[in-house]
């Protein structure tokens, strides 16, 4: 029988630790894996690979569209919006602005039925490629608040496939983290030891506790800063399975485009260690 | 008196931007309000030790909440929730408050009446006193919601605070990205100042948070952090600066005793002094 697919996620508290660096290095050491960029704000993991888009497909959020002829202006769908996000003018009917969550409470309390929904883009999902390698990319159109729902059909379009999957999660600890590291089945947290790294891994790992995630750390830069980060894991029961010194060389070249792995033999053989022991986690 | 807000942000991580907030914030020309709005990752404290003045719960948006007792386990919440924060457990629902947007549909549809809207507490936020100014900054809960209603929340504070105390400019450490807590960062600041580094990351994620502030009507400008990492980077971005219409307030070099200093949670303030003055002065002729 065949193994059941290992879904990986990277995550950070802290932006900028090197976690899409991370992915895109297991992508590019570990033969065979699929990517899922879901830092949909700021979509890095492509751009790093050299990977080009093939195919898009647009994600929409639902849109109320209320027909003015049959709207008699009780004003229900106002008062139910708990955004704020439908208002009323001058005697015409309700209009809706950028606050709306496409919750559709407004169509379902409407007593005259004059509330549809259409669909609002709000994103896409581009699926790229370079060479054997494929990833799927979301995207959060720029202007646009919630980025959970281009998080999720990426997700949802890269779990399709059934294969090993390595996530580039949001960083942070709030909703669009959480909605990227849920589907892990093992998370690998990228930190420096840093002051900022330390404290941001603090509340990354509360998080991955509650969720109850199998979890490592990777510290980047270990050499620039001497937080105590294994102190800190180890009170979470959680292990460091890398640690990755500062190259100005690795740096060079990510500035230029091109993950740390593809340049630097320390990377891979940490991005080699890192599957391994993400295997016997998750028990494949 | 007017009061002019700059807040810097920085579309992606890591680019120094709480170290340059924090070396700005020691080398302000004039009387300063601070405020770190990055609510979901609050590192400006560590620079910038406040003494600790007030706190205060951050109430979000109501949540829904089950009785469990009178929940007939019937699904119906779960299918109308749009945020997938409804699960069924051992025949009741239960909803994740982390995904939970408070909409109430499920207290519409639910037969009998057993989900209710409750208040619910996301997060913390603190006044306090550094040694350059009054600070007001916040934590959101791990795993919260409504960090754009945070974002705004410290920011109107630090507003009064600044008014109260005459102080005419707010200086605020933004979030990243460019989604609800960005948006709530920029919107109606006077300036927006990005800080970026010379990578095809960098360049890509400036360009995004630069489009958002032209939507939400802030001026933007820009400083370029590590930028003798990479020479074609800093070029790529000099240029798209000019082709952007966007002032480059300052270009870096990458400064080991920067992240020294952040180390030893202080600021970079020697490290950073030359850079400094030049760009409060552009600053001010914006
Ligand atoms: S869909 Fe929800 S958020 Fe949007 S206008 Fe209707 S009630 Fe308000
Ligand atoms: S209030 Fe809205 S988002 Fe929250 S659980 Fe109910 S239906 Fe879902």
């Amino acid at each position: 029988m065949a193994e059941r697919p290992l879904t990986v996620a990277v995550a950070s508290g802290k932006g900028g630790t090197g976690k899409s660096c991370v992915a895109a290095s297991l992508l590019v050491t570990v033969p065979g894996l699929l990517g899922a960029d879901v830092d949909v704000e700021e979509p890095n993991l492509a751009l790093l690979l050299g990977a080009e888009a093939i195919s898009s497909s647009l994600v929409e959020i639902p849109w109320p569209v209320i027909d003015d002829a049959l709207c008699d202006r009780c004003g229900e769908c106002v008062k139910n919006c708990r955004f704020g996000a439908l208002l009323m003018f001058g005697g015409g009917a309700p209009v809706p602005n950028d606050l709306c969550h496409g919750c559709g409470v407004c169509s379902m309390v409407c007593p005259r039925k004059a509330i549809t929904e259409v669909g609002r883009p709000v994103g896409e999902v581009r699926l790229c490629r370079r060479g054997d390698l494929r990833l799927y990319e979301g995207r959060l159109h720029v202007g646009m608040p919630n980025p959970v729902p281009v998080i999720d059909a990426a997700l949802r379009a890269a779990l399709a496939e059934g294969r090993d999957l390595v996530i580039d999660s949001p960083p942070g600890t709030s909703c669009p983290m959480v909605s990227a590291v849920r589907e892990a089945d093992v998370v690998v947290l990228v930190t420096e030891p840093t002051p900022f790294g330390y404290a941001d891994l603090d509340l990354a790992l509360q998080v991955i506790r509650e969720l109850g995630k199998p979890a490592m750390a990777v510290v980047n830069r270990c050499d620039l800063g001497d937080a105590d980060i294994e102190g800190l894991t180890e009170r979470y029961g959680v292990p460091v399975a890398a640690r990755l010194p500062f190259s100005r060389a690795v740096a060079e070249s990510y500035a230029a485009g091109n993950p740390p792995a593809a340049t630097d033999a320390l990377w891979r053989d940490a991005m080699v260690t890192l599957w391994e022991r993400a295997k016997e986690m998750a028990g494949r | 008196m007017k009061i002019r807000e700059i807040t810097v942000v920085s579309g992606k991580g890591g680019t120094g931007k709480t170290s340059i907030t924090a070396a700005l914030a020691a080398s302000a020309p004039g009387g300063l309000a601070l405020c770190d709005a990055d609510v979901d990752a609050p590192d400006l404290e560590i620079l910038l030790h406040p003494e600790p003045r007030e706190e205060h719960a951050f109430i979000g948006m109501d949540t829904a909440g089950v009785d469990s007792q009178r929940c007939i386990g019937c699904g119906r919440c779960r299918d109308v929730c749009r945020f997938d924060a409804i699960r069924m457990e051992g025949g009741k629902a239960r909803v994740d408050k982390t995904f939970c947007e408070g909409c109430a549909a499920c207290t519409l549809v639910c037969p009998v009446g057993c989900i209710a809207m409750e208040e619910t507490r996301q997060g913390t936020w603190f006044v306090g006193e550094t040694g350059f100014g009054p600070m007001v900054h916040a934590r959101l809960n791990p795993g919260g919601e409504n960090s754009g209603m945070l974002v705004q929340l410290v920011r109107k504070e630090a507003r009064r605070v600044a008014e109260s105390r005459g102080l005419g400019t707010i200086l605020t450490d933004g979030p990243p990205g460019i989604a609800c807590p960005a948006i709530s960062a920029v919107t109606g600041a006077d300036t927006a100042l990005i800080i970026t580094e010379p990578t095809i990351s960098g360049e890509h994620d400036l360009l995004r948070v630069a489009e958002l502030c032209r939507r939400f009507g802030t001026k933007a400008a820009v400083v370029l952090n590590k930028a003798d990492l990479s020479a074609q980077g800093a070029e790529r971005i000099k240029e798209a600066c000019r082709k952007e219409g966007l002032p480059l307030l300052a270009s870096i070099p990458f400064i080991p005793g920067v992240v020294h200093a952040v180390s030893q949670a202080r600021i970079p303030l020697a490290e950073l002094e030359e850079f400094l003055g030049p760009t409060w002065d552009r600053l001010k002729g914006l």
